[in-house]
């Protein structure tokens, strides 16, 4: 807006509108001296918008090129924290082996008065805590989940208290031990001392992978007596664990190779051995195959070794308290089953510890047991009766002659012939019947009846056997040898144990002296001896074994100044290295009598040709 | 995932960065055993499912974490309860093809994964522990099972699944002892760095 211009005057009123910078003022003040035109003045300014104010002002922040690298900075590096994570599925059980069989139900107390274990008061100490038992991972197990396999199983110790599987009574420590040496090795030989329990470590090893579902297909081979005793044993020590054993009939024998899914199948090894070309077949594999007595494949070559090493199969257990049972070579040719390639057939004597290490498993009961009853031995020297000595005398000499006149053409089976006819002749006289032995034998049987206890009485024939029987007919004995049928057997042993008046058991070291569980006798007669100790210790273990409460009176009847007594020798100095073949690099080439041994039983000059 | 399978033997299943989580539905008898343990490496976490008489169905296993300086200081106090439940108990429930009825931890910190899972979870008390377990008396619930001698605790505030854990800790095999898987798992996440496994997972 323009200031109009107006006329000063004298009387001018002052102006409402305030002076402009002051100058106005000192024109009033100098009112008088001067003429004051009123001029308006408006210099009210105006504020026009500028587009530049209008913006926002911000700021630009620049990072400093030096100050946001190394090493003047450092990071906070990655702030969110993050895993991966890797996961193992474990195998499962078939269905029916899902859930253990539950302990059978406690009986319920019979009336009367009872003892009754009152828990301990705590006297605030911990007891010490056992060392677990669990089957470990062998050394050549390298890939973490196989490892694993065997790492995260439970430990073998809760398993077995009656809470989880049904066993008639808890294994011992040892037997635990060896559980867990057979469950996790595809390759292992458990050569326990006869009586430890190697058919129920094996039968529980077998159990414990089926339920795991680690194996289902496996076959079992054992001497045809023992199958039977074997069935025993695995309705006591697996009573959830189907199994099949093999029929006599070809045929059946076929669909049990081929049709049957049965978990596990028994076969004794004549029938593998007839069957050897099917059960050849790469179409029948088994996840375990198991060797009961596998001294049985001691032979390179024999039909059934053969038939044995042909089985397909992804675990090899053999089962044998003498693995040595004549030469060490018979180790060798068990280990071509155990893990074939692993001994060489010639293989020293002293590379077997070495080539064998970790897979073999011995325990005596000297080491386990401390707390076993003793077994005592007693040799009974008899002199012969005189008829005996007659005949005796009589044999010898006209048998020693004719071993002379043969010359160059004896052989080892014709002095062999004549120590059988003088040992049968020390057992009874062919002529008069006589017999110290039997004469003893009827007056210690008479301690044991009076006693209530039982006796085993083992004889190398079967014909002694039945006039024996006939002698100790009050004290109502059982016969079990090989006449008996299979199918008698198991029923005979079953009423030795369960008969209080039968008092003794007559058999033959033949079919007696394996796989019989016979703890409940407390006295061990060895009528005649064996030639071979680990034969005789067999028998004798038939009794003293786990379970045996009591000491065992092992009683070896044994003529003065007759071959017995010279064999006897000799075999007593072979006993004292044979206690040490497993553990001991010298091992005797035989167990048994060699043929220069048995030259040596009589003072004979001839000797077979040679060459 | 990764399915790898071995005849007879255990199945490696391999998870791969942002799979997603198994849908299961949840196996009350099965029990699962959580152990976070520290090594060298870090913190990592072993997780063994068992039945219910301790035979193992699942296992798996972490790869260790090790939390940076700063790491420590932004999480501060919550790093642990996030390391033990968070990080590594949730991821190795997730990850598990099968659901357990109940889940045991041995260590305190661990029952914080009741809140990120829908399974009841307890902690065995080791012995010794009772001053620790007094020192946070209203955080945790005590339970005597004679499966656990020390007895078991759960976090109070999921003091409602007192019932339901008492009835699966009864289905369980009565000679179990549920403090000795966790020496199982131990054992085998030892087994497992030594062997390079653990490093193989990350």
């Amino acid at each position: 807006m323009q200031p109009e211009l107006a006329p000063v005057s004298r009387e001018a009123q002052p102006s409402e509108e305030a002076p402009a910078l002051g100058v106005a003022s000192r024109l009033t003040d100098d009112r008088d001296l001067f003429d004051v035109l009123d001029f308006p003045l408006d210099l009210r300014a105006d504020v026009y918008p500028h587009p530049r104010f209008e913006r926002t002002l911000a700021a630009t922040v620049k990072d400093v090129r030096l100050l946001g690298q190394a090493p003047w900075v450092r990071s906070a590096g990655k702030l969110e924290l993050a895993i991966q994570s890797e996961g193992y599925k474990f195998p499962a059980p078939p269905a029916e082996l899902e859930r253990p069989a539950k302990p059978a139900m406690e009986r319920e107390p019979a009336p009367g008065k009872h003892v009754i274990d009152l828990p301990a008061l705590p006297d605030g100490e911990e007891p010490p805590k056992k060392k677990l038992i669990r089957p470990l991972p062998t050394a050549d197990t390298v890939v973490f989940k196989d490892r694993l396999l065997y790492l995260l199983q439970p430990p073998l110790d809760g398993l077995f208290d009656g809470r989880q599987l049904a066993v008639p009574f808890e294994p011992f420590p040892y037997q635990l031990e060896g559980i867990a040496f057979l469950m996790p090795r595809h390759a292992a030989l458990l050569a326990d001392e006869m009586g430890l329990g190697k058919t129920a470590q094996a039968i529980l090893s077998l159990r414990l992978l089926f339920h795991q579902g680690i194996i289902r297909k496996g076959l079992l081979v054992a001497p045809k007596p023992l199958i039977h005793n074997w069935c025993r044993e695995l309705k006591l020590w697996a009573p959830d664990l189907p199994f099949e054993v093999f029929p006599s009939d070809p045929e059946l024998r076929r669909q049990t190779w081929y049709v049957s899914n049965c978990p596990l199948k028994l076969i004794n090894y004549e029938a593998l051995s007839r069957d050897a070309e099917t059960a050849a077949d790469p179409n029948l594999f088994f996840d375990v195959v198991l060797l009961d007595e596998a001294q049985r494949i001691k032979n390179p070559g024999s039909k059934t070794a053969d038939a044995v090493l042909g089985l397909h199969r992804a675990r090899s257990w053999a089962l044998s308290g003498t693995p040595v049972e004549n030469r060490p070579e018979d180790l060798a040719n068990i280990f071509a089953f155990v893990e074939p390639g692993r001994v060489p057939p010639d293989a020293s004597p002293k590379d077997l510890a070495r080539l064998t290490n970790g897979m073999i498993l011995r325990r005596t009961k000297d080491i386990v047991q401390s707390d076993m009853p003793p077994r005592l031995m007693r040799d009974l020297d008899l002199d012969l009766s005189p008829g005996q000595k007659y005949t005796y005398e009589k044999a010898e000499k006209e048998g020693i002659v004719h071993l002379n006149s043969l010359g160059e053409t004896i052989t080892v089976q014709h002095v062999f012939q004549l120590v059988m006819r003088l040992k049968q002749i020390c057992n009874f006289d062919p002529l008069t019947g006589e017999s110290a032995k039997l004469e003893r034998l009827v007056s210690d049987m008479e301690e044991v009846a009076a006693s209530g206890q039982k006796a085993i009485v083992f004889s190398q024939w079967v014909e002694p056997l039945a006039t024996i029987a006939a002698a100790l007919e009050k004290f109502n004995p059982l016969q079990y040898h090989g006449r008996i049928p299979q199918a008698e057997r198991t029923p005979i042993l079953d009423r030795f144990k369960a008969d209080p008046n039968a008092h003794v058991i007559l058999m033959s070291y033949g079919t007696g002296s394996v796989g019989l569980n016979l703890q409940f006798t407390n006295y061990v007669f060895l009528f005649d001896r064996w030639w071979n100790p680990a034969i005789e210790d067999q028998a004798i273990n038939r009794a003293h074994r786990v379970g045996q409460k009591r000491p065992v009176t092992v009683t070896r009847f044994l003529c003065t100044n007759t071959i017995e007594a010279r064999i006897a020798d000799v075999l007593e100095a072979k006993r004292k290295v044979f206690n040490d073949l497993i553990c001991q690099a010298d091992k005797p080439s035989s167990m048994g009598l060699s043929e220069s041994e048995i030259f040596g039983l009589f003072d004979i000059t001839a000797r077979p040709k040679r060459g | 995932m990764t399915l790898v399978l071995s005849a007879g033997g255990t199945t490696a299943v391999t998870d791969t960065p942002n799979a997603p989580a198994p849908t299961s539905t949840v196996s009350p008898q099965l029990v699962g055993f959580l152990s976070i343990v520290h090594d060298a490496g870090g913190l990592l976490g072993g997780y063994l499912i068992t039945n219910s008489w301790g035979r193992p169905v699942e296992f798996r296993l972490t790869t260790a974490v090790s939390p940076n300086k700063v790491q420590q200081i932004l999480y501060g106090p919550t790093l642990t309860e996030y390391l033990h439940a968070d990080l590594i108990g949730k991821a190795l429930v997730e990850k598990a093809s099968v659901v357990p009825g109940l889940i045991v931890v041995d260590a305190l910190p661990a029952l914080a994964l009741r809140s990120r899972v829908d399974v009841p979870v307890v902690a065995v008390v080791p012995r010794g522990n009772e001053v620790l377990l007094a020192s946070g008396a209203e955080e945790y619930v005590s339970l005597a099972n004679p499966r656990s001698p020390a007895g078991v605790v759960l976090p109070a505030k999921f003091a409602a699944d007192r019932e339901l854990i008492e009835k699966r800790l009864e289905a369980v095999d009565p000679a179990v002892d549920l403090s000795e898987p966790f020496l199982r798992v131990r054992e085998a996440v030892a087994e497992a760095r030594k062997l390079g496994v653990t490093a193989r997972a990350a």
